[in-house]
């Protein structure tokens, strides 16, 4: 088997973020091997999970990012009164080299938490999914969810049989086969 | 950039945060129950807040012993969430077991819960029995989420698998049961898989965009089938299937209250994926002798794979995977028939065939052997 995908190769592929040639060679790669695919979908899984909670915060990181700003700004400018060097020199100096990167830093911060992309439109609607992936069965319904999981699995089977999802496995820690459902209930 | 970061977050450690869960279960065996609780270990279950909200990783191994007179071949255990509704609820079955009185057995629950931060108090999660299955198929329990059919499903699955293993090693010895074992191996590790998203079937909003269709069932006819799949359709666009409905007639003298048809999905490359199965409806299907009668799923399946790349219906193929009788008794399809029709490679193993096939895997060919010599 080929050299396996590193970690965030497989979360960016999970995330359909990897450029045209590295995501061929990790469709390649994943489609002979069960546990980089399996890998990908628990990133998927997980960043479904986690664009709940990105609803949930009602923090306002544009007024805050606002507001921080306008206080780093506020320093500049007070130590601009205080300095004794001239416009010109200040903007090369090691306190305004500081101050751009916090800046910049910040700006990404803000970016990243309020960028719409990682909410997908199915989990945003309250409308109840029942899917599976490498690490269970997930049912999301609004806020909330639920995963029935398939720890100590080696091989999962998966069936949607009418109102459930199915998953069965053989638990390598008891050798029984556990059959695991999810129901989806109106 | 986004992905980098989070997967860099998933791999944060989070802070857990003070969680009994022993208050958070309640499990509750009815008192004529033929399983005893023995003991009840969550050692490894935490809560951890993620934003606004708590996740509850809840693991439960529990102990449970046989206090009834007779083996039992499986245990169907129900579980709901306090908070979760009208969802969440689930179950957790054990089929493939030989269990004699007095004999304890471990079953295993792992469950995570996303939840508000401020959520009510009271358990989580309730446990209950929902069936016991016997040998000679007797049953015990509620039978809510119909485990009693599930059950004998199984049940019937691994008599027929185990007669075609002792079969094999008996007529070609160590070596073709071997031989038998490895290519089930190979089977299961080449069978194609496609991941299911299954939703409320409204109107067809497939990531493919596609134009909706009617798309025609083509069946598999199984020889010794008590019913025969007439015709059916499902309405399809891009990557969605709703709305499938098939016609079915009862060609058996008994009159039949259940029928279950496996659906087989070709994308455009023409490889084949078993993608679910159609339930007749659970409540108004009686077929009596020669009549005819519907199977219906009105939720929406949205098939991918490789964790989100569509997958475009270009066929869809039905065969008839399980019948249940009026008086309680079920007919699956022979090994033989799932041979002759191809369908050995597209379904899924049987539950005792990935037990057995799991034990030559993890202990050998005489581990096999020996198991197949106590039934």
């Amino acid at each position: 088997m080929r050299k396996h995908p590193s970690e965030a190769n497989l979360a960016l592929f999970a995330g359909g973020e990897l450029n045209r040639w590295t995501r061929w060679s990790v469709e390649r790669h994943v489609a002979i091997c069960d546990g980089c695919r399996r890998d990908i979908s628990d990133f998927s899984a997980l960043r479904a999970d986690s664009a709940v909670l990105a609803e949930l915060p009602e923090a306002a990181w544009s007024p805050m990012a606002a507001e921080m700003k306008a206080n780093i700004r506020l320093g500049l400018e007070a130590g601009e009164c205080v300095s004794p060097h001239a416009v010109s020199r200040m903007i090369f100096s090691p306190r305004a080299l500081a101050a751009c990167v916090s800046l910049a830093a910040l700006l990404v911060a803000s970016v990243f938490l309020e960028r719409p992309a990682p909410r997908g439109t199915d989990i945003r609607t309250s409308e109840a999914v029942l899917e599976t992936s490498g690490s269970g069965i997930h049912f999301r319904e609004g806020d909330q969810g639920m995963v029935l999981l398939n720890q100590h699995a080696h091989e999962v089977n998966d069936l949607a049989t009418g109102r459930a999802m199915q998953q069965s496995y053989v638990d390598s820690e008891t050798g029984m086969v556990t059959i695991n459902n999810v129901y989806y209930v109106e | 950039m986004a992905g980098l970061i989070f997967a860099g977050a998933v791999a944060l450690p989070a802070q857990d945060v003070p969680f009994d869960p022993h208050s958070s279960i309640q499990i509750n065996l009815p008192p004529d129950s033929p399983v005893s609780l023995l003991s009840t270990n969550v050692g490894e279950s935490r809560a951890t807040p993620r934003g606004g909200a708590m996740v509850v990783d809840l693991h439960m191994s529990l102990s449970l012993r046989n206090s009834g007179s007779r083996n039992i071949r499986g245990v169907t255990l129900l579980v709901t969430t306090q908070e979760m509704t009208p969802g969440g609820k689930a179950s957790v079955a054990v089929p493939s077991l030989n269990i004699a009185p007095s004999q304890t057995f471990p079953i295993r629950i792992d469950l995570r819960l996303l939840r508000p931060l401020q959520a009510g108090g009271g358990p989580l999660v309730k446990v209950t029995l929902d069936g016991v299955l016997f040998e000679g198929f007797d049953f015990y329990g509620p039978n809510r989420l119909n485990s009693r059919r599930s059950m004998t499903v199984w049940e019937m699955e691994a008599e027929r698998d185990r007669r075609h293993f002792q079969s094999i090693l008996n007529s070609r010895g160590s070596e073709g049961l071997r031989r038998e074992m490895l290519d089930s191996q190979v089977r299961q590790a080449e069978r194609p898989r496609i991941d299911v998203r299954v939703s409320r079937g409204g109107p067809a909003i497939s990531s493919a965009a596609a134009n909706e269709r009617m798309e025609r069932f083509a069946f598999l006819h199984i020889p010794d089938s008590p019913v025969e799949a007439l015709d059916g359709s499902a309405e399809v666009a891009g990557n969605e299937a709703r709305a499938a409905q098939i016609r079915v007639m009862n060609r058996s003298p008994k009159p039949v209250r259940y029928v279950e048809i496996g659906w087989i999905v070709k994308d455009a490359e023409g490889k084949e994926f078993l993608a679910g199965s159609v339930p007749a409806s659970e409540s108004d299907l009686l077929l009596s002798p020669g009549q005819t009668g519907r199977a219906l799923q009105d939720t929406a399946l949205r098939f991918s794979r490789n964790a989100g790349e569509p997958v475009s219906i270009a066929g869809m193929t039905g065969f008839v995977s399980q019948v249940e009788f009026a008086d309680g008794r079920v007919w699956v399809p022979n090994r033989a028939a799932l041979q002759s029709s191809g369908l050995l490679r597209v379904v899924a193993p049987s539950p005792e065939e990935q037990r057995l096939v799991d034990l030559y895997r993890t202990k050998g060919l005489s581990a096999v052997v020996e198991e197949l010599r106590k039934f």
